[in-house]
């Protein structure tokens, strides 16, 4: 009797539950919630710093951060925007910006920065700005940006006895380099920059070659430039001075350059905190070029969701976020990216730190970025390239043909 | 039993050289595949103890030098381990809990008790359990929403309450229990729940341990429907919180892999106690009949 007692207790306790409604907390504050990437799992207390700064400049209003692994990050913001709920400000990269401001769920900042008395367009890095406009609107405000520079191990350069790499170098004085350097009976291989569509995009803006005609009605792929850079890219494992795949034989290229097997290696400035503790003095320098420079430019923004009940607070913690000099600073103390930002005030702590030395070059390389070339049918473009580029690769077709067959795929994509 | 030794031994001489080389053969190959299975786990704790620039380093070993426990110190820094252990805790001991009473219960009631459309309604869990949760996830999550539920410990319990496979699991292990144990017991005057509770359920012990490790292994490594409505870090559980350490561009493996090792040592302290079940239970059938 007792225990029958006992269960149907237990029972409805249990059923209970399900009717406790879900607590609140009382709504005196406005909160909004953050939804971000590159916050976790290293940053999350720079993080609450910086909201903990915020919280005194604008009392009133509560910042609660939502985080989600990288990998998923994009599914779960899908998901909550697809309900009309969501996040009030999230952050994005630019690959995914384009997408998500032509499906109209971010909010046009253009009317909230109008009323804004402290904005000032200037304080952002131009460029950081721009690619986060569409159809001159602002929809999101540039919270950090990388670069793309080349990192090289100066212990290795020493014993061959070649100089260093310099600011004005081209791929053919990279190559005469990594031909000394490489000794494959070491394992040491001279350099490492593959043929992937990131990699092309950019040595295709060092060389001359276009994507596209400006009206991006149809694709320039198979121009005499862009064969030229392609095979400049193909040389490097010819010339027996990058590994193949086979050679790396499942070793990752940043593994390689870790344990100084690597002399010089095409790598992002986030890989500076990993490469920290390296047993061996190396450097960064600007990339080589062909006829030209041409760097990497990654930036992270934050945008407002347009659905969102307190637009005005999200937009004020976002702005805050991404410039005001206390969030810049703590940016910049804890190696987490760096602000989008003119003031160089702020950076000049991120240039003290050593390794590397040549932390200038990270924002040389910012006056030859150029974007990622971007459609609406992005991916597949991607895809349909990437392809193109492995066959080259393979030796299935030859540059000229692979390119042939790129322009054909990117044609049948640019069409309307 | 005593016979039953008695017959193997008249049938083939155990301590013959023949046979002996051929179960040294037999326990070395199964030594090795032992080894093979033990391989990855042994993987996870030595690189739990590999310092941060070895861990992918060109050449692996399964021995870490130099060792040691800082990647265990830094996971604790970085993330709320403790919290997350503990939500993880709640929510897989609860979801067991919930499951093993209503899998009993429904069990009983399909193997035991004879009522209009029971097989149909039997036929409708089994069916349940083709769907794939991927599917049902996003009108849950819809659900969740609608009620206030999401970030809440009631989204994250309340769907895994309920088990077909549990169902049908101690569905298969009622079934076994001969019919006169229970029909001497109805004619003793107990209602079905004593029956149940008291004559039924002990002899299915077996099954119920099984039932528990599944459902606590399944709570508690969930990722898929935790990673939807868990968003706030105090609710996070430790898979999902685990995941944040996967970052944009780089992975800390050796965190990954601490983080691993600490989330492994409550599926196997569940498991040692439920096999003294799984073995006792085994153990009592033998002797029946």
């Amino acid at each position: 009797m007792k225990t029958r007692r006992f269960i149907t207790v237990l029972l409805a306790a249990l059923l209970l539950l399900a009717f406790v409604p879900a607590f609140r907390a009382q709504a005196q504050t406005t909160t909004i919630t953050y939804f971000t990437f590159s916050a976790a799992p290293d940053h999350l207390k720079d993080l609450d710093l910086m909201i903990a700064d915020f919280k005194k400049a604008n009392a009133g209003i509560d910042v609660k951060v939502q985080t989600a692994p990288f990998a998923d990050y994009f599914t779960l913001l899908q998901t909550d925007l697809n309900g009309g709920a969501g996040p009030d400000v999230f952050e994005l990269n630019y690959e995914n910006f384009v997408t998500y401001a032509a499906k109209n769920v971010l909010l046009d900042l253009s009317s909230q920065t109008a009323q804004d008395k402290t904005w000032d367009a200037k304080a952002y890095y131009g460029r950081a700005l721009e690619i986060f406009q569409q159809k001159g609107k602002q929809y999101g405000l540039p919270e950090s940006f990388s670069t793309v520079v080349l990192l090289y191990n100066k212990a290795l350069f020493d014993a061959a006895k070649i100089d260093y790499p310099k600011a004005d170098w081209t791929w053919q004085d990279a190559i005469a380099a990594a031909k000394k350097l490489t000794d494959k009976s070491k394992g040491v291989w001279g350099l490492y920059s593959p043929v992937q569509f990131y990699e092309f995009f950019k040595k295709a803006a060092q060389g001359d070659c276009k994507f596209f005609n400006d009206a991006q009605t149809e694709s320039l792929l198979n121009s005499p430039e862009c064969v030229t850079v392609l095979n400049t890219m193909l040389s490097f494992t010819k010339e027996g001075v990058m590994p193949t795949p086979a050679d790396l034989g499942g070793v990752k290229d940043d593994e390689l350059f870790k344990s100084g097997k690597l002399a010089m290696w095409v790598n992002g400035i986030w890989q500076f905190s990993a490469m920290k503790d390296a047993p061996f003095a190396w450097d960064i320098q600007l990339e080589p070029g062909i006829t030209r420079k041409a760097h990497h430019f990654f930036a992270n923004a934050v945008a407002v969701n347009a659905n969102s009940k307190n637009a005005q607070a999200a937009y004020t913690w976002a702005r805050f976020f991404t410039s005001s000099p206390a969030a810049a600073k703590t940016r910049v103390a804890a190696s987490w990216e760096l602000p989008a930002l003119t003031d160089k005030t702020l950076v000049a702590d991120y240039l003290k730190v050593t390794p590397p030395a040549n932390r200038q070059a990270v924002f040389d390389a910012l006056n030859s970025v150029i974007p990622i070339p971007v459609i609406e049918r992005q991916s597949e473009m991607q895809d349909k390239v990437t392809a193109a580029l492995d066959k080259a690769v393979s030796g299935e077709f030859t540059p000229q043909q692979a390119l042939e067959q790129a322009k054909k795929d990117v044609d049948a994509l640019l069409k309307k | 039993m005593t016979s039953h030794a008695q017959t193997l031994s008249t049938a083939q001489d155990i301590h013959a050289p023949r046979v002996r080389l051929w179960r040294a053969a037999l326990y070395l190959t199964l030594t090795a595949l032992a080894g093979v299975m033990l391989v990855p786990f042994i993987w996870m704790v030595s690189t739990s103890l590999t310092q941060d620039q070895y861990v992918l380093s060109a050449t692996p070993s399964l021995i870490p030098n130099p060792a040691t426990l800082g990647s265990y110190q830094k996971l604790l820094d970085l993330l709320n381990i403790g919290g997350m252990f503990v939500n993880s805790l709640f929510v897989a001991v609860l979801t067991t809990a919930g499951q093993v009473l209503t899998s009993s219960m429904a069990a009983y009631a399909f193997a035991r008790m004879r009522w209009r459309g029971r097989d149909v309604v039997f036929a409708l869990y089994l069916i349940t359990l083709m769907v794939p949760a991927q599917v049902t996830i996003v009108p849950l999550f819809i659900l969740m929403r609608l009620f206030g539920w999401v970030n809440t410990y009631q989204a994250l319990i309340l769907p895994g309450l309920f088990s077909a496979f549990g169902t049908f699991l101690l569905r298969q292990a009622f079934l076994t229990i001969p019919r006169e144990i229970e029909e001497a017991a109805f004619i003793d005057g107990a209602s079905h729940w004593t029956i149940f509770r008291r004559v039924v359920l002990p002899l299915v012990k077996p099954g119920l341990a099984t039932l528990t490790v599944f459902s606590f292994m399944g709570s508690w490594n969930a990722y898929l429907w935790p990673l939807f409505v868990a968003r706030q870090d105090s609710m996070l559980t430790l898979p999902v919180g685990l995941a944040r350490l996967h970052g944009q561009y780089l992975t800390q493996w050796n965190l990954v892999m601490a983080g691993a090792v600490i989330s492994i040592i409550p599926i196997l302290i569940v498991y040692l106690f439920a096999q003294r079940a799984f073995v006792r239970g085994i153990a009592l059938s033998g002797l029946k009949g």
